[in-house]
């Protein structure tokens, strides 16, 4: 039932990290402390009213039947029952508050960090990787529900339950309390073992289920391809090597648990041997009433019990604590693109003005940007082009204030970007990336990702004004459609309409597009390049070029060499310059020769 | 289930059920056959486990009568019980590892030939099987019957431990038995029940796990569209919902655990409340020994493991008989496309050029009710390179798939140097025609290993031929490790263009007689194409080669036109001739240049 959780030796905190996690936990845990200290209370009464049932058993055997009372030994049935059915009602509660405070916590913690994820800047995206950024909303939260459902409750339950054993054991007879607990340094010591050599193996174990998985997947996705290089045997041949050794790693991984469980199961047995014989030695010299020899026994699991709880425990805690110390890291993230405290709206229209600026990605040795300025007047189309990598998406980023440029200035209508507000930002200044990338739900609700208070009417108005109304309502349900998985029921060029529609939605007086690299479907192309059109007309426009008929409809083109502005000018007097442009012009003309 | 089901048709559907999943466990006793005798020694092991564990509180009873009550040896009965522990300690973990390493073991066998039965599978199978149903047959539903035979050794033991600690309750006394065991039943009920009602629920909150998940990936994978747009408010709301909903299906898990849990915990201690009062008194009356009032407590916890144990396999059972009707439907079935009986060989080269293909009369559906190619001929001869052009769907790429033999046609013949390739082993077949896919896939492995696929253990000198004919040398010289370089790893990633050319290499690295160009050039940046049709220029000379063709520039680059139109072949020719001759060619052509022509016009200037 209980799947221990793997800790990797950089994942493994310190003290001081535990302590400080701890705190921020319990801090963020202050609007439900009250359910918290009902679960803490209910987790008291049953461990205690659990472990004096055998207190009353001995209660019933020496008052009751040794000394022939029977008023004694009723009294003891009535108590036992009456704590048995405590231990009922506390149970109940106990698993509701306990996961009520668990689940409680999980969901603040979900909401936490996905609003702070979402006011980082792009930066923060560059630097992390996406599959990185859903492991930590994903798995690493849900590693904690595990702990929560079961692992915090146990893990309470099992240190109540040992120090309560102790303090009943002691209150009996310390001297057999001494003897209960001559076999713990042994159970001790092997249960640390076993958590960290079945911690280590169960890493293994993870490590290999996720190559075989990788290699099954792989194996049933490019079955066409295996088949028509006739290699079934070969690709068999090597995922049983791949399924053979993560055999091999359960195989260990069992090993390991073995001689543990057998150690625990011999040193209970052992504690009975010894408890008889000592015990029995104490009775016969009669220190000890039989009664408490017996009461011993029967308190032997109660003791045992719990070490074993906590050491399969320790690793569930532990990487819960990882997963925990890895969150709080992004909790307490600034983010760099944030709005002043005293921005303003930026103007309805305006120039749009790059003062020098240069920007350096982080952890890059060289700078994208390097002393860059260029103006763009109101309605004015800007095309970039360059080499890959030379700068040009990352201009237009910094010119919708994607990110911020470490120095220099970009001023829109006189007003520089830092300093305006963010929401007039993004209604002036509107980014289409290269792909129209969908969210999961029907296209209307494609297009109020744009603008969330957009009424029906203002979306088929902009789905109108890109000239796309007729397309759209080939569908069955319109624009209710779903648009399923990333918009998988759309085609490629679908998909960019709905991203220029959104753009449409938004109206803004600045477009900044990056231009897709690949061709789309020739059926929708000549739509999109037709909606796209619609769109740039009196608008300003910045886009990111990758073909000569979108460079052609510019009034000015920048090409982009090494994070500097090479060349600057129209179309027909870059190719008479001879340089970098006419370079990429001619190069694009050959590519695309008539046959 | 319909409302409209006649009586007859539940009749037959539970029938067909039953068979299932009798299928379903013949499937588990064959494989299980050939450990037959490792699972039976586990039995034994927990069989003897379970004596000597029942033993113990005999013995403890024993030892307190007899040693501690009338002042016997004390260090005999310490020394009998601490043995006693030696062998139950040995003999549970024994038990644990035969148990553990069983299962996995069946579990892997049965992954191994339920991958290889999938690869083997007929394409027509692929198109319709879903990759995340596949996957879940391997992997969650394989754990289920892992899970279960896990149990088996562990409840044979148990099964027996419960048989002999009733047996010595009801000898000892056979009314505090009655009493003690009576609420027992209820563990193993409860038991039962709760694994069945926690199942769904925590289905239930995986798959609420799930759409937050989906929230969280689209909003970091689209995080320039919500930056963009200032939109971090609405997916905000929408994981918030979700995050909401997770709650919800907790708390509900959480109440169905609360339903149960203490209940089954407090069961056994409600059977020791009756001990003492029932059992106090019979002492008291002189009927039985303060040493069976206790022996009876000990045996009572003896019995709450196994018994829930029982009760949890049985759901457990439930769920894998399920797991095994789904997998036992995959593996039944069998590949549409297979060798025939006596193959025939195709004819050596003897002096003549090799790679001549025929469609003959070939008719064929994906669907059979509706044709994709209707009366279809076509001759190519040894060497030669055509071009393949139609409209989208016009079955262009179905030409090359029949080839193949990834389907067999409804009726007609495809045949390659003279062969009907039915008349082939697959193998011998397909390792005589290399093919470069539309979507260029490549795996997980090394450059090398990409390139050598076809052929595993090609000499370096083969490797390097075959990607320098492809114009891939080069480049892969310049990538981090060379031809070590692992595709797909972090760090680096290769262009369209790139991977392309690593699938020409591949296509060629085994000198196949056909060579398959299924448009090798819509996934590649536009400034990019030229290089590719170079490579691809290299490769086809003096091979048969048959390019699918999406875009007018790949046309040039074969000899012929072959222009697939309403089903069938519609013309044959020079691409000028046609062009000059057929409207309709110029139509499609027009359709597929229409993209295009705004660059066209430009560069003709």
């Amino acid at each position: 039932m209980w799947q221990a959780g793997g800790v990797s030796d950089e994942d493994r905190l310190s003290r001081a990290q535990a302590r400080t996690i701890l705190g921020r936990v319990f801090k963020m845990a202050a609007p439900f402390r009250k359910t918290m200290y009902i679960a803490f209370g209910c987790v008291m009464v049953t461990t205690a009213t659990t472990l004096s049932g055998p207190v009353i058993v001995r209660y019933g055997i020496d008052a009751g039947i040794r000394a022939r009372d029977f008023g004694a030994l009723n009294l003891s049935v009535v108590l036992y029952l009456i704590v048995v059915s405590f231990t009922y009602v506390f149970g109940r509660l106990l698993f509701v508050f306990v996961n009520r405070t668990g689940e409680s916590f999980l969901r603040l913690l979900r909401l936490a960090v996905f609003r702070q994820m979402q006011r980082q800047s792009m930066a923060f995206f560059d630097r992390n990787k996406a599959g990185v950024l859903v492991a930590r909303m994903t798995a690493d939260i849900e590693s904690m529900s595990e702990l929560v459902q079961w692992g915090l409750l146990q893990f309470l339950s099992a240190v109540l339950m040992l120090v309560f054993s102790i303090v009943v054991l002691l209150f009996l007879s310390w001297q057999l309390t001494i003897v209960a607990l001559l076999v713990m340094p042994m159970l001790v010591f092997s249960s640390i073992k076993f958590q960290r050599d079945s911690n280590r193996a169960y890493l293994t174990v993870r490590e290999r289920v996720g190559a075989n998985l990788s290699a099954l997947q792989e194996g049933i996705t490019t079955v066409r391809v295996i088949q028509a290089y006739a290699q079934e045997d070969e690709v068999k041949r090597k995922f049983k090597i791949s399924n053979r050794s993560l055999f091999a790693a359960h195989e260990k991984s069992v090993r390991v648990s073995t001689w543990y469980f057998a150690l625990v199961e011999f040193s209970g047995v052992l504690a009975s041997a010894l408890m008889i014989g000592i015990g029995g030695w104490f009775a016969h010299r009669g220190t000890v009433t039989l009664g408490t020899v017996v009461a011993f026994v029967l308190l032997l699991s109660t003791l045992f019990d719990p070490v074993q709880q906590l050491s399969q425990l320790y690793n569930t805690v532990q990487s819960a604590g990882a997963a925990l110390s890895k969150l709080f890291a992004i909790l307490d993230a600034k983010p760099e693109v944030d709005e002043h405290h005293s921005a303003v709206d930026l103007p309805k229209t305006g120039e749009l003005k790059v003062t020098d600026i240069s920007f350096t990605y982080a952890g890059a040795d060289s700078p994208a940007l390097d002393g860059v300025s260029i103006k763009v007047g109101v309605g004015e189309k800007l095309a970039l082009v360059g080499p890959t990598g030379a700068g040009k998406s990352t201009l237009a980023k910094l010119m919708a204030r994607l990110y911020d440029p470490q120095s220099g200035t970009v001023e829109y209508g006189g007003v520089n970007l830092t300093l305006a507000t963010m929401t007039s930002l993004r209604e002036r200044i509107a980014v289409v990336p290269q792909e129209g990338f969908l969210f999961n739900g029907s296209i209307r609700d494609n297009l109020r990702i744009a603008r969330a208070d957009a009424t029906d009417a203002e979306i088929e108005a902009a789905i109108a004004a890109i000239g796309a109304t007729e397309h759209f309502a080939q569908f069955a349900d319109g624009l209710d459609t779903e648009v399923r998985e990333r918009g998988s029921r759309l085609s490629a060029g679908e998909r960019q309409l709905v991203a220029l529609a959104r753009a449409a939605l938004v109206d803004p007086a600045v477009l900044v597009l990056d231009e897709a690299t690949s061709n789309l479907d020739p059926g929708t192309e000549a739509e999109v390049e037709h909606a796209l059109e619609r769109l740039m007309t009196g608008r300003t426009v910045i886009v990111v070029a990758h073909r000569l008929s979108t460079v052609q409809r510019a009034d000015h083109i920048a090409v982009i060499v090494d994070a500097k502005v090479a060349e600057y000018g129209s179309h027909n007097e870059l190719l008479a310059r001879n340089g970098h442009y006419a370079e990429l012009a001619r190069a694009w003309q050959k590519s695309h020769a008539p046959s | 289930m319909s409302v409209s089901e006649t009586d007859s048709e539940v009749s037959a559907r539970l029938e067909f059920e039953q068979t299932q999943r009798s299928e379903g466990w013949k499937l588990l006793r064959g494989f299980l056959r050939d450990q037959r005798r490792n699972l039976i020694i586990g039995g034994l092991i927990g069989t003897s486990w379970a004596a000597f564990k029942v033993a113990i509180p005999q013995v403890t009873k024993l030892a307190i009568n007899d040693g501690i009550e009338k002042n016997g040896p004390l260090l005999k009965w310490s020394l009998i019980i601490a043995g006693l522990g030696v062998l139950t300690g040995i003999l549970s973990g024994f038990r644990r590892y035969v148990a553990f390493r069983e299962s996995r073991w069946a579990e892997t066998l049965l992954r191994e030939r339920l991958f290889g039965h999938v690869l083997d599978l007929n394409i027509g199978y692929h198109d319709k099987a879903q990759t995340g149903q596949l996957m879940s047959r391997a992997s969650s539903d394989l754990m289920q019957i892992q899970g279960f035979i896990v149990m088996i050794p562990i409840t044979m033991s148990n099964v027996i431990q419960i048989v002999a600690v009733a047996t010595i309750l009801f000898i000892t006394d056979p009314i505090l038995a009655i009493v003690a065991m009576a609420p027992l039943p209820f563990v193993n009920f409860s038991a039962r029940r709760f694994s069945n009602r926690i199942h769904p629920a925590s289905l239930a909150v995986q798959a609420e796990q799930a759409q937050l998940a989906n929230v969280v990936e689209e909003s970091v994978a689209g995080v320039r569209v919500v930056k963009g747009f200032g939109a971090e408010q609405v997916q905000f709301d929408k994981l918030s919902k979700e995050a909401d909903d997770i709650y919800a299906e907790s708390m509900k898990a959480a109440k169905i655990r609360s339903n149960f849990m203490p209940a089954i915990d407090i069961l056994p201690a409600l059977g020791a409340v009756g001990v003492l009062g029932v059992g106090g008194h019979r002492v008291l009356s002189g009927q039985i020994s303060i040493g069976d009032l206790v022996a009876f407590n000990v045996y009572l916890t003896l019995l709450v493991w196994p018994l829930r144990n029982v009760g949890m396999i049985i759901a457990l059972g439930q769920r894998a008989a399920s797991a095994l009707v789904r997998i036992h439907e995959v593996l039944s079935t069998s590949s549409e496309i297979v060798d025939p009986p006596t193959a025939r060989d195709l004819p050596s080269q003897n002096g003549k050029q090799l790679g001549a293909v025929k469609f003959d009369h070939v008719q064929f559906g994906y669907d059979a009710e509706r044709p994709v190619l209707k009366n279809f001929n076509l001759e190519i001869a040894a060497g030669e390179s055509i071009a393949i052009v139609g409209a989208t769907a016009s079955g262009k790429s179905t030409v090359a798939r029949l080839l193949l033999r990834f389907y067999d046609t409804n009726s007609g013949h495809v045949f390659l140097d003279g062969v009907d390739v039915r008349k082939l082993k697959i193998r011998e077949l397909r390792q005589q025609i290399g093919v470069v896919f539309e979507d260029t896939v490549l795996f997980n492995d090394s450059v090398k290993a990409n390139i050598s696929f076809a052929k595993p253990n090609a000499a370096q000198a083969d490797l390097e031929r075959a990607a320098k004919l492809a114009g891939a040398h080069e480049f892969i010289l310049q990538l981090p490790n060379g031809y070590d370089t692992v595709i797909g790893e972090r760090g680096f990633s290769l262009s369209g263009g790139q991977r392309q050319r690593i699938a020409i290499a591949r296509a060629i690295i085994s000198d196949p007689r056909v060579l398959v160009l299924d448009d090798a050039t819509s996934a590649v940046d536009p400034s990019k194409e030229g290089e590719i049709r170079d490579a691809m220029r290299t490769v086809m000379s003096g091979r048969t080669t048959i390019v699918i063709a999406h875009r007018p520039g790949t046309i040039a680059l074969a000899s012929r036109v072959v222009f697939i139109d309403n089903q069938t072949v519609a013309a044959i020719g020079k691409h000028e001739e046609l062009v000059a001759t057929n409207a309709r060619y110029r139509e499609v052509l027009a359709s597929m240049q229409e993209a295009k022509t705004e660059t066209e016009k430009v560069a003709a200037k």
